[in-house]
């Protein structure tokens, strides 16, 4: 085995994989949002969309469409949501497909 | 329904097939994939990130990847910016270039669509002009996400966003 490899063992380097444990500065991260679907009220959703400015939310008629792919991160939607929306903290959100990053969130009763 | 009955097996066969395939060219790229970046007109935030991956902090060597100058060398495209139809032939280029099997990854928000409309200057999203393997979503994605889409284009790592809901009730 390499000496190098040891030495930097002995003096605490790591070298791992992938960050083994959550890598600290992306806590600082913009993250996009989860919304909660009972204090989503069908006006909310419509300002939500109004301020959404990459166009990742749309309009169903029992739901909203949230594209985690075309979200920004912008966190304007935290701005009017308020306890409707909090940040994910989640960063690894890589697809294979780009359908898996189209969301249909179920808008609340008093949504509908 | 019938019908539908005796198409299934012909699909799920060459699902599988492709499946297979998708799997083998994963394996021989786990250990060692080397990377093609091209810029579609993008504001240099997701560049900044793909070079923060080579530095010791975040250091892709480890993993097995490795920068390639040129696009003959590479196994793995990864696009920013959100496809200029000025850049259109530099794209086919680059990607006729690369040696079979190669790997697309599309790289933060313009090319996923989300920030420029298709319009005369650009096409909006990567798909229209490549066959994407990978999304990163982000604006810019931070060197860890991308670490982790190239893991997700080798099968070392499963995606994690097809489980996530995006929505909580209290």
């Amino acid at each position: 085995m390499s000496v190098w490899f040891l030495r930097g063992i002995r003096r605490g380097i790591v070298t791992t994989r992938y960050p083994a444990r959550p890598e600290p500065s992306t806590a600082a991260l913009p993250t996009p949002p989860i919304f909660r679907t009972d204090l989503l009220t069908a006006e909310l959703v419509e300002q939500l969309i109004a301020v959404c400015p990459s166009g990742a939310l749309r309009r169903e008629p029992t739901h909203l469409v949230y594209d985690v792919g075309a979200c920004t991160a912008c966190g304007r939607c935290y701005e009017i949501a308020g306890p409707a929306a909090r940040p994910s903290g989640e960063i690894e959100l890589s697809a294979v497909a780009r359908e898996h990053l189209i969301k249909t969130i179920r808008i609340g009763e008093a949504g509908r | 329904m019938t019908e539908q009955h005796t198409a299934d097996p012909a699909l799920t066969e060459l699902d599988t097939a492709a499946e297979q395939l998708r799997a083998a060219v994963a394996k021989q790229f786990s250990r060692s994939l080397h990377i093609r970046t091209i810029d579609t007109g993008s504001c240099a935030a997701c560049e900044s990130e793909l070079r923060m991956l080579s530095t010791p902090h975040y250091d892709l060597h480890r993993l097995g990847f490795f920068y390639s100058p040129a696009p003959r060398h590479a196994d793995l495209l990864m696009v920013t910016g959100p496809a200029l139809r000025v850049m259109d032939v530099a794209v086919a280029k680059t990607y006729a270039a690369m040696p079979e099997p190669k790997l697309v990854v599309a790289v933060g928000a313009c090319p996923l669509g989300g920030v420029y409309p298709s319009d005369e200057f650009a096409h909006g999203s990567v798909d229209k002009i490549l066959p994407v393997d990978v999304w990163i979503p982000g604006c810019p994605p931070s060197p860890i996400a991308l670490l982790h889409g190239l893991l997700v284009a080798v099968h070392r790592l499963a995606e994690k966003v097809s489980t996530m809901s995006f929505a909580e009730a209290r």
